[in-house]
């Protein structure tokens, strides 16, 4: 009898915890998502100034975590004149016609410690390629941070189309970095 | 010979000479063809190498001018009349200022342009002003005037070069030619 009693508390507190860790919502407020491109093999960064993320996610038990980002492309800022009317274009990120990228993951693992990762689908410039984006988890209070870093080819989506396809000039890889500030949605 | 002495140009005199002279006439042209392509992979190429050079010159002039001042310079011909050796004088003087100048305003344009730079894909090149439009278009035309001054102070030095070896028939081409060795 004792021992029934101990597991129905078990349960219902295994269901309160999952209840409670149910849904995150971002803060703007020193989130961010930059990207670093390669212009002659010296670094050139950007960033997309508004972009937003909804997670669930409990660190102790990720594989019944989401996460879905959605990004405003046309918000990317790479902090040269030149370039920012440029990037906008067909053979960039082509704003007019696809003016928003998404990243969705159902699919949260451990990777050890404080470290996890999301495997899912990129969605950008009419493109679909599976991604796996692994992020550090830092849990206080009502909030939490998560930050992490990954490449992507350009190539894969048509960034830089036709003569700009080559790498000399403007490399493959660009790399992607985000600090996302959650609080707990209530 | 290494040292200048006053009537001979030394082998480094020399080299830095006529390196300056290939460098210069490789920077122009990749200026030219740079400022006239059309926005592509081949004029981001253009500018690059026109930058990296502009780097290698500005390098190399110090290394000149520290050499020029530790060493004697020939002497102009005996004659020569008070104008030609003003004219002399001030044109050459003229000639390293701007091999100094038309690389340092580059560096200010790309600076206030924002435009990262790793000088032959490996050195990265510091900004020396803070990103600014107008900065950067004022500055490309102080390039620009630099550049027609250049072209015009190049052309009296050439035809000087050449008047003075096949009209006044005196030594001072050729004791600049890098195979004689007075």
């Amino acid at each position: 009898m004792k021992k029934l009693i101990v597991s129905i508390g078990l349960c219902a507190a295994a269901v309160g915890s999952f209840a409670r860790a149910a849904d995150w919502r971002m803060d703007p407020a020193g989130s961010k998502l930059e990207f670093v491109a390669t212009f002659e093999k010296a670094p050139v960064p950007g960033a997309f100034k508004e972009f937003d993320a909804r997670l669930r996610f409990d660190p102790a038990k990720p594989a019944g975590g989401a996460l879905d980002v959605t990004i405003s492309v046309a918000s990317a800022d790479m902090s040269v004149a030149d370039v920012n009317k440029e990037i906008g274009g067909k053979d960039w990120f082509d704003y007019a016609g696809f003016p928003r990228a998404e990243f969705h993951s159902t699919e949260l693992r451990s990777s050890g410690g404080d470290r996890y990762i999301a495997r899912g689908t990129l969605s950008l410039k009419g493109t679909k390629q599976p991604l796996e984006v692994p992020f550090s988890w830092r849990a206080s209070g009502d909030g939490a941070v998560m930050e992490g870093e990954f490449a992507v080819k350009r190539g894969a989506f048509g960034i830089g189309a036709g003569e700009w396809a080559k790498s000399e000039v403007i490399g493959s890889e660009v790399k992607v970095k985000f600090r996302v500030n959650l609080r707990k949605a209530g | 010979m290494l040292r200048n002495d006053a009537d001979s140009w030394g082998a480094p005199a020399k080299l830095f000479h006529w390196g300056m002279a290939a460098l210069i006439a490789a920077q122009i042209a990749l200026g030219l063809l740079a400022a006239a392509w059309r926005l592509s992979p081949t004029k981001i190429e253009l500018f690059f190498w026109h930058k990296s050079t502009g780097m290698l010159i500005l390098l190399l002039m110090a290394l000149r001018l520290a050499w020029r001042l530790a060493n004697p310079t020939p002497e102009l011909p005996s004659g020569m009349p008070a104008w030609e050796r003003a004219a002399a004088r001030s044109s050459h003087a003229l000639l390293y200022v701007l091999m100094v100048a038309l690389p340092l305003t580059g560096w200010i344009v790309n600076s206030a342009s924002n435009i990262p730079l790793r000088i032959f894909w490996t050195i990265p090149l510091p900004a020396i002003v803070a990103p600014d439009k107008a900065v950067a278009d004022a500055f490309a035309l102080v390039h620009r005037g630099l550049f027609v001054l250049l072209v015009l102070v190049l052309a009296a030095h050439i035809a000087a070069a050449l008047r003075h070896h096949f009209v006044k028939r005196n030594a001072v081409l050729e004791r600049m030619l890098p195979w004689r060795t007075p």
